[in-house]
């Protein structure tokens, strides 16, 4: 019942608050109006563009997935475009969603066309909608949980008892500090807007606690750990997996979303790079090798061979996009990322697509915080910070505790005019990748006859495209194609040497592999050489 | 007398329908009832007759299902948890007194077979197990207390297609292992694309021999069947050329791509890598709808305290870990519960011993018995059904001796029904060559003879895990006058069995709730566990202190609450555990 009302005053209270509508969010794109943008695309261009969805959520949302190629696609390269793999950075659903509209209205363009008509582009714009609802809620906070009622985090059988609280009727949730002697945090010395802890060499003194706005419903000393939203898409994938955590679910691939794009993955083999807007990053600045995490059974850093392609990648990145879009991690536990290359056995790369100009600071702490600000101030953004504010806090009747701190989302999703641009650089970074896209063909063929109807046909099988034909991660996971040459003599000819069968391992870009064999008899032979992900090539000689 | 003959030959054609297989018919397979005298220990007069001497297709396991179901209905209900990847249920028995208490408030025990599609006799050790505890109700003092007290939940088999691919496609003793989704095992891009042929079209996929005067190999004198290796520097006049099949996809191999070959023993979620990391391993945890149905149940039922997986062959009962990463994970207590069921297990079962998986047999990642035990709590054991110690009764040290047992227990104790003898055969590919070899029903599972026996005492030591899952008792109520119209309830809640209600990767992880200790009359004041009731070491719970939380409540241990409590004149203390059900008391 107090649940009831207290839901009933923030619903009432955010819908007259002027923060409701902080920078706009006008211009992102919730649910409702991303499915209506994906259908009228499916239905303007039909013969490019195909939407299906692949399971609900358990909030009812559908996830989508927008396959975009000329023709039938399960024999060209693709590349899934992944965004919403972190619900609490809409932009990657919005570069996603930008990027299939891009790609869709230049589809006359003579570069454009080629593409699709060559290569395929799986879109998966929105993996995880129920969380990423919260953004567009009256009431707003950093969630990254979908809908699954799993039991709150200390498993105690008592569901979504704890949900955020707010105090100050803003429709944001941020922090709470409480005036207390025994506490750690202090005003940054820099910009007492933002706390940091006190620090022990500094000899400074702590006088608050701070914790995430809310009221502790059931007293335990865990503020706000139950959420309604459960599991993270972005921390529910076999690599790294960290099991019985926070949002991590019951186990790897326990969810809907999760299995979703892993069921349509595994299925599509012509996936050679997936390309994920997400909190990692490889394409600033790409993964560095490490000899140690890269060998042993359980691989954990990238393979040797596959850091060349990495490093062309990124520098392509940078080019397109300028390289200030620099991220700040490299992966995380469960994440899709790593992910799709660890275990997937694609090329995986991530990028968040935007991110705050960092600046530096004599005093290290919080500074992500002070760059923000920083760079708020001089954009001239409003409304991103809220005040300290005091409020009577119903667990602290005779204290001094204030609400405040810089609002939701801000951090990792600029206002919109900033998403135009940043979206305009990653469609044409994905058309240059795509261009990368490995080909394979069969090219030097050549017959010589050895008298008596002998014949010697020797053709190399070439991969014309920049990529490899898979990663070197991938020469190992089963559920990767590797390259296949299939020689089919008629049924007169004798095949006196060679192999009608060959499964080569991968092909770099740009080099090929020999392959040659004895036939006796006249007739047509018939090579057939590729794979899905590399498209097949097929020629008859006559003998 | 007369009359008796004619309703006899009236209902003839029905029975004989009806003792097909087995039978409800008071008729024991031909002998009436009055010329039975009851060996000790089985049921003598079943309303269930069921062969333990042969095996069960999955047609067959789900007629025996459902007549135990039928013949029992206030023990035994019959469920399907979700269908294969052919569209074949996963049947479950849930086997319990079914009118004291509902099943879910009583500790439960899982009990699985024939994960690996040609490992079948698990099943039948799985359906003796339901069959012998349906048989006993109300007749064995001990067995009518078990299923009072708990719940069994069994499924027969969690492979049903890979069981009956087993029986009815061309197969080795160890084909197929996984189910029958087809994969690409070459990487050639075509699934299933050299199969196994049996060339003989015997059913059974044996051996290839040809004749050569190049050959390693020749008969053994002592059983000419037996093909055994030249000793150095000598020549034999046969060589080897594998499994019965040929090249079908011209790759230059023999029987290179089956169905299946991937492991369904690889698809758990706990510490799950994938195929390439850990041979087997599908696209993810539960990948496969057989595992994810019996994930989904396991998840359901959190009342399941113990559970036990029957696998072939080795005479092994197996324990966690599948891997040395979670060996420090085991705990101490935990470690205690399993040797002291487990080397029961060693008594009860002759020629098989209780092992620890990574260290004694090999390293599994993402195996069945690791998600049971470190993901949901439960004390599992992986059974590694029939030995070659039941041959002879003897351990083999020496290979030639152990090579020979199986044709001298073949010859003499079979009569070479085990054993397709060597036939010449014209193959397309290798020309004049000879086919023979066991058939694949021998070396894995048992013969029908030992089956029984076997079955028997797997399932007692089943039952001794079974009973030791933990029973909980309100073992003491102390109401203590405090003046002003206060009282003072303390109660002793006690664990009577091996197993505690939370093992210790439970409480490490927070699995599973608490134990809530309620009190219901009266008002309560506060709420407290009382750590030592002697030197009155206590602590207090402040909020909801009328449902007192407790951690766990040990094996052969006990816990101690207190109330204070303002008015009331009836109490109702509930015990709810998950894994140690509900028990109340009035006072």
């Amino acid at each position: 019942m107090q649940k009831f009302s207290v839901c009933v005053a923030v619903v009432i209270i955010a819908s007259f608050f002027p923060f409701s509508c902080i920078y706009g969010q006008s211009g992102y794109t919730d649910h409702n109006d991303l499915s209506v943008r994906l259908q009228d695309l499916a239905g303007e261009y039909p013969e490019l563009a195909s939407l299906e969805t692949l399971d609900q959520t358990d909030g009812g949302k559908e996830i989508w997935l927008l396959s975009i190629g000329e023709g039938e696609l399960e024999n060209r390269p693709a590349i899934a475009v992944v965004g919403g793999i972190s619900a609490d950075h809409p932009i990657g659903t919005e570069l996603a969603l930008l990027f299939a509209e891009k790609i869709l209205k230049n589809s006359e363009r003579e570069d454009v066309n080629e593409l699709l008509s060559r290569s395929a582009f799986y879109v998966f714009p929105d993996m995880n909608p129920d969380a990423r609802a919260q953004f567009f809620d009256p009431l707003r906070y950093e969630r990254t949980g979908n809908d699954y009622p799993v039991e709150s985090v200390e498993r105690d059988s008592r569901l979504g008892e704890d949900p955020y609280t707010d105090l100050n009727g803003d429709g944001m949730i941020t922090l709470m500090r409480i005036e207390d002697p025994a506490g750690d945090w202090i005003p940054h010395p820099e910009d007492e807007r933002v706390m940091v802890r006190a620090s022990y060499e500094k000899r400074e003194t702590g006088n608050y606690k701070v914790l995430a706005e809310g009221v502790d419903k059931d007293l335990y000393d865990l503020f706000n750990m139950h959420r309604e939203g459960m599991v993270d898409f972005n921390r529910n994938f076999t690599f790294d997996y960290p099991a019985f955590t926070p949002r991590a679910g019951e186990h790897a691939v326990s969810e809907t979303e999760t299995r979703a794009i892993a069921d349509f993955l595994f299925g599509a083999k012509n996936v050679f790079a997936v390309v994920g807007f997400g909190p990692a990053d490889n394409l600033s600045e790409p993964l560095a090798y490490n000899e140690r995490a890269a060998s042993g059974r359980m691989v954990t850093g990238i393979l040797e061979g596959d850091v060349p392609v990495n490093r062309l990648v990124s520098n392509k990145y940078n080019e397109i996009t300028g390289g200030e879009n620099g991220g700040r991690i490299s992966g995380s536990e469960g994440d899709f990322f790593q992910w799709a290359y660890f275990h997937y056995g694609r090329f995986s790369f991530s990028t968040p697509g935007w991110h705050v100009p960092q600046i530096s600071s004599q005093d290290e702490r919080g500074g992500e915080q002070l760059s923000f600000l920083r760079w708020a101030e001089e954009e001239d953004l409003e409304n991103v910070f809220v005040p300290w504010q005091q409020v009577d806090h119903p667990d602290y009747p005779d204290r001094k505790v204030e609400v405040g701190g810089i609002a939701p989302f801000v951090m990792k999703n600029p206002p919109y005019r900033f998403v135009e641009k940043t979206a305009g650089d990653h469609y044409r970074f994905l058309l240059e990748l795509a261009k990368m896209r490995p080909v394979i063909d069969i090219t030097n063929v050549k017959t010589e006859s050895l008298g008596s109807d002998l014949h010697r046909i020797t053709a190399e099988i070439t991969n014309t495209g920049t990529f490899p034909t898979v990663t070197e991660l991938g020469e190992r996971v089963r559920w990767v194609q590797k390259t296949v040459v299939n020689f089919d003599p008629e049924n007169d000819q004798e095949l006196v040497s060679g192999k009608r069968i060959e499964v080569l391992d991968r092909i770099e870009g740009k080099s090929g592999y020999e392959c040659s064999w004895l036939v006796r008899g006249s007739g047509t032979v018939n090579i057939r050489a590729g794979a899905e992900s590399t498209g097949f090539k097929q020629i008859d000689i006559n003998l | 007398m007369k009359c008796i003959n004619i309703k006899k030959i009236y209902l003839l054609p029905l029975v004989f329908i009806m003792t097909a297989a087995f039978s409800l018919s008071s008729d024991a397979f031909g002998q009436s009832v009055d010329q039975i005298y009851k060996a000790a220990g089985t049921p003598a007069t079943p309303k269930v007759e069921v062969h333990w001497n042969r095996y069960y297709d999955f047609g067959g396991v789900t007629e025996i299902c459902r007549k135990l179901a039928e013949a029992h209905p206030s023990l035994a209900t019959l469920e399907s948890i979700g269908e294969s990847y052919e569209g074949r249920e996963i049947w479950l028995l849930t086997i319990t007194n079914l009118d004291n208490k509902p099943h879910r408030e009583k500790p439960g025990f899982w009990i699985d077979g024939n994960i690996h599609a040609n490992e079948i006799q698990g099943t039948e050790i799985a359906l003796y197990t339901a069959w012998y505890l349906l048989e006993n109700y109300g007749k064995n003092e001990f067995i009518t207390n078990l299923l009072d007290e708990k719940v069994f939940y069994i499924a027969p088999t969690i492979n049903p297609d890979g069981r009956d691919n087993h029986m009815y496609e061309p197969n080795t003793g160890s084909s197929p292992r996984s189910g029958t989704i087809p994969l690409d095992d070459t990487g050639d891009g075509v699934a299933a694309g050299d199969p196994y042929d049996d060339l003989n079209d015997d059913g059974h996929i044996t051996q290839m021999r040809r004749r050569t005067p190049l050959g390693q190999y020749r008969e053994c004198p002592e059983d000419p069947r037996r093909m055994v290796r030249v000793g150095p520097g000598e020549r034999g006049e046969f060589e080897l050329l594998g499994l019965e099949g040929k090249d079908s996809n011209l790759d230059g191999r023999v029987n290179s791509d089956g169905i299946g070959r991937y492991d369904p023993n690889r698809d758990w979620g706990w510490n799950w890598q994938p195929d390439h990391i850990q041979r087997g391993a599908y696209h993810y945890p539960f990948a496969l709808p057989e595992n994810r149905a019996v994930r989904d149940f396991v998840v359901a039922h959190p009342n399941i305290a113990g559970a036990q997986t029957y696998h072939n062959m080795g005479g092994m009962i197996l324990r966690g870990p599948g891997t040395s990463e979670d060996e420090q994970n085991m705990t101490f207590s935990d470690r205690n519960v399993y040797d002291a069921l487990g080397e029961l297990g060693d008594k009860l079962l002759p020629g098989y011993r209780y092992l620890v998986l990574f260290e004694d047999l090999y390293s599994v990642y993402g195996g069945q018995i690791d998600w049971f035990h470190f993901g949901r709590g439960i004390y599992t054991f992986t059974n590694e059904l029939f030995t070659r110690y039941l041959y002879f009764y003897e351990q083999y040290e020496d290979r030639e001796e152990a090579g020979k047992a199986p044709y001298q227990f073949d010859k003499h104790l079979l009569f070479e029904d085990a054993f397709v003898p060597w036939e010449e055969y014209d193959h397309p590919q290798f020309g004049k060559i000879e086919i023979g070899g066991f058939k694949k029903n021998f070396g894995r599972v048992h013969p029908g003879f030992l089956l029984e026996t076997d079955a028997h005492r797997n399932m007692a030591f089943t039952l001794f895990h079974a009973y030791h899952t933990p029973q909980l008792e309100i073992h003491e109520v102390d109401v203590k006058d405090k003046g002003g119209g206060l009282k003072e309830i303390t109660a002793v809640i006690a664990n009577s069995r091996i197993i505690p209600t939370h093992s210790g990767i439970d409480l490490s992880r927070n699995i599973e709730r608490p134990n809530y200790i309620a009190l219901e009359g009266g008002e309560v004041l506060a709420g407290m566990r009382v750590l030592n009731r002697d030197l009155n070491v206590i602590e207090e719970q402040k909020t909801d202190s009328d449902v007192i939380e407790i951690d766990n409540i040990p094996g052969m241990g006990h816990v101690i609450v207190r109330w204070i409590v303002e008015g009331g004149r009836g109490y109702t203390i509930e015990v709810d555990s998950a894994k140690g059900g509900v028990v109340r008391k009035d006072f």
